[in-house]
């Protein structure tokens, strides 16, 4: 390999990383210098003492909400391709068409009805909201994996086991990798879904980005509003292009 | 099916002893002397005698001994007694609440604890792997949930009335009735107009590759915004025009209501609908294209006649989607005054009303559920239309 052709991959690399920076350096930039802005949000409401919402720091806020859906999200993913793997198992495979079933049931349950019932249950607070982005984020993994090892073609197990593969390593070596792609969407749909509900857990006791939209709801202030909204906006864009860029590896 | 006559069903086996345990040991009712007090909790076992309690349980554990040996028999009779299950389920809660009720003051109310809650659900579960494991169709299934519901249904109109949930109804029941239809305008305008736009769109996308590139990239960055900061950043730009032109004013458009609610939703179903019109319209099979074009058809009859048909169990899976969503995001539309049966989960979540919480929510699950069964129902018929 010439060090030319490493530059130009390396460039190129660069390149294909460029979208999710710019989102994410205009996020960052804009969560810690709202107040530089105070003059744009002023032509928004003219007429009230307060444009930049100031109960909880942007940054912090930001950090709160990225955290809540980090850790439900790491979760799901663990527990949904878990549950998926061990359904495909033959010791588990009796629960493969319950599991199947449930997890496309449960996607037509709307987040936000799966956010409401949390709380009687859990009562208000961070964990209900935790909980109820596990749960719900759990469905398109579990279903997606499902997906993917099912879409392996039955002649390539058959190689594998004849190449005297033991089971745990056609798991690792043959079924995971070529589940990949099917998984890697499938947790790309459940951490969308998790920004935006975690954005109405504001409306349950968390705080988080949701809170400065639901503030400016309350007090009738669409510069809060608005700053809460291009935040989780910006967060959602960051994100995505991340999993937009992870996929697009060969 | 090949079932082992000797291996158990681990699934069914399992959802019993934990059903059984669940109803037994945890609380199954909350019986609280009025709205603000916090009520007392009281399991199965407590309620008249327990015997009743236990009347439930015991038909449940026989299932679970069916379940270690199971045949087709044997399963039959497991759906026989799980489906009895769930219909006798409301009759005991009926039972129950007039007894409680009866002694204490009338303003009493009983909420549902987490057995029966917890119950209800395994034993759901148990019917979709039964109805899974006899290949029971698709209409039938369907029938398996009706004693249930038309037990419930008897329940609660007849002798519930002390049920949170029930007195939460009863309070605000004309505005229970608003808020569905308003729940209902909203999804089906949405759902209606995206269907007209999208199709309109899909059509110039199969000529213009541009259109088609821009419209995808634009749709897809669209899905991307969470609804709340969606329906935030329409407030503002759609409060201007509302103040500054008349007309739209007068029309009701502002910040806050209809509009932008209407204008997101708009937004967030035009994606999966012209995906889905797109791809169907793409993937009818080019053989059957040639020879209709052989047989003579225009291009017209065969858009008309011949793509058109083949294309619709698709499309109607993209109306199936966007219908989905659109009920679960005008949910959340609440939040900025457009009604729906979401402004009960959040005024509740409010003023910590945990009944009408769930007066909110479970009628939106009911819609999600019962709208993706009327339209899977439809399109797996006109499927079957396709085929014979």
């Amino acid at each position: 390999m010439t060090s030319s052709s490493v530059t130009t991959r390396a460039v190129a690399t660069q390149r294909q990383w460029l979208a999710p920076l710019i989102w994410f350096i205009l996020l960052l930039s804009l969560a810690a210098g709202m107040s530089q802005l105070e003059w744009l949000f002023r032509l928004l409401e003219p007429e009230l003492r307060q444009v930049i919402y100031r109960r909880g720091d942007f940054l912090a806020l930001l950090g709160r909400h990225v955290l809540v859906v980090a850790i439900a999200s790491l979760l799901a993913v663990i527990l949904g391709v878990g549950a998926a793997v061990a359904v495909t198992r033959e010791a588990g495979r009796d629960f493969l068409p319950l599991v199947a079933q449930l997890a496309s049931i449960g996607q037509t349950f709307p987040p936000v009805a799966v956010l409401a019932l949390a709380v009687p249950a859990l009562g208000f607070g961070t964990l209900p909201i935790i909980v109820a982005l596990l749960l719900y984020g759990l469905l398109p993994i579990v279903r997606n994996t499902l997906a993917g090892i099912g879409s392996i073609d039955p002649d390539v197990h058959e190689a594998a086991r004849g190449m005297g593969m033991t089971p745990r390593q056609i798991l690792r070596q043959v079924e995971l990798p070529l589940a990949a792609p099917f998984i890697l969407a499938g947790i790309r749909t459940s951490v969308t879904i998790n920004i935006a509900t975690a954005a109405l857990g504001a409306t349950v006791g968390a705080s988080n980005l949701g809170d400065p939209i639901i503030s400016g709801i309350v007090n009738g202030n669409t510069a809060y509003i608005v700053q809460g909204a291009l935040l989780i906006g910006l967060l959602s864009l960051t994100v995505d292009s991340i999993f937009e860029r992870l996929q697009r590896r060969p | 099916m090949g079932v082992n006559r000797q291996s158990p069903n681990w699934v069914l086996l399992s959802l019993m002893l934990v059903s059984v345990v669940a109803w037994l040991f945890l609380d199954a009712l909350n019986v609280a002397p009025n709205r603000i007090v916090p009520g007392t909790p009281y399991t199965s076992l407590e309620v008249m005698g327990g015997w009743p309690a236990l009347l439930l349980g015991l038909p449940l554990l026989g299932v679970a001994v069916l379940a270690w040996q199971p045949s087709r028999k044997g399963l039959q009779c497991s759906l026989a007694v799980v489906v009895a299950v769930l219909m006798l389920l409301p009759l005991w809660l009926a039972a129950a609440t007039v007894g409680f009720v009866d002694a204490d003051a009338p303003q009493a109310r009983v909420g549902i604890g987490s057995a029966l809650w917890l119950l209800l659900f395994l034993l759901l579960l148990a019917v979709i792997e039964l109805r899974t494991r006899l290949g029971v169709s698709r209409a039938k299934g369907w029938l398996l949930f009706m004693p249930m519901l038309a037990s419930w249904w008897l329940a609660l109109t007849l002798w519930l009335e002390p049920l949170a949930l029930v007195r939460e109804y009863r309070v605000r029941s004309d505005q229970f009735a608003s808020a569905v239809y308003t729940h209902l305008m909203l999804v089906g305008a949405a759902v209606g107009v995206s269907l007209l736009l999208a199709a309109v769109l899909v059509l110039v996308m199969r000529r213009q590759p541009a259109v088609r590139r821009i419209g995808f990239a634009a749709l897809n960055f669209l899905q991307t915004i969470p609804s709340l900061a969606l329906f935030g950043l329409l407030l503002a730009p759609l409060a201007w025009l509302g103040s500054r032109i008349d007309w739209l004013g007068n029309m009701g458009v502002s910040g806050i209501g209809w509009a932008p609610a209407f204008l997101a939703l708009l937004g967030y179903s035009l994606l999966p609908m012209v995906r889905n019109i797109f791809v169907a319209l793409e993937e009818v099979d080019a053989g059957v294209i040639e020879s209709a074009r052989g047989m003579g058809m225009s291009r017209r009859q065969v858009f008309v006649q011949v793509r058109l048909p083949l294309a619709l169990p698709v499309v109607l899976e993209g109306v199936r989607i966007t219908t989905i969503q659109a009920i679960g995001l005008t949910a959340v539309a609440a939040l900025i005054g457009a009604g729906g049966l979401g402004t009960f989960i959040f005024q509740g979540l409010g003023q910590a009303a945990m009944d009408m919480v769930l007066l909110g929510a479970l009628p939106i699950i009911a819609l999600a559920l019962v709208a993706d069964a009327l339209i899977g129902a439809l399109s797996e018929r006109l499927r079957l239309g396709g085929a014979q």
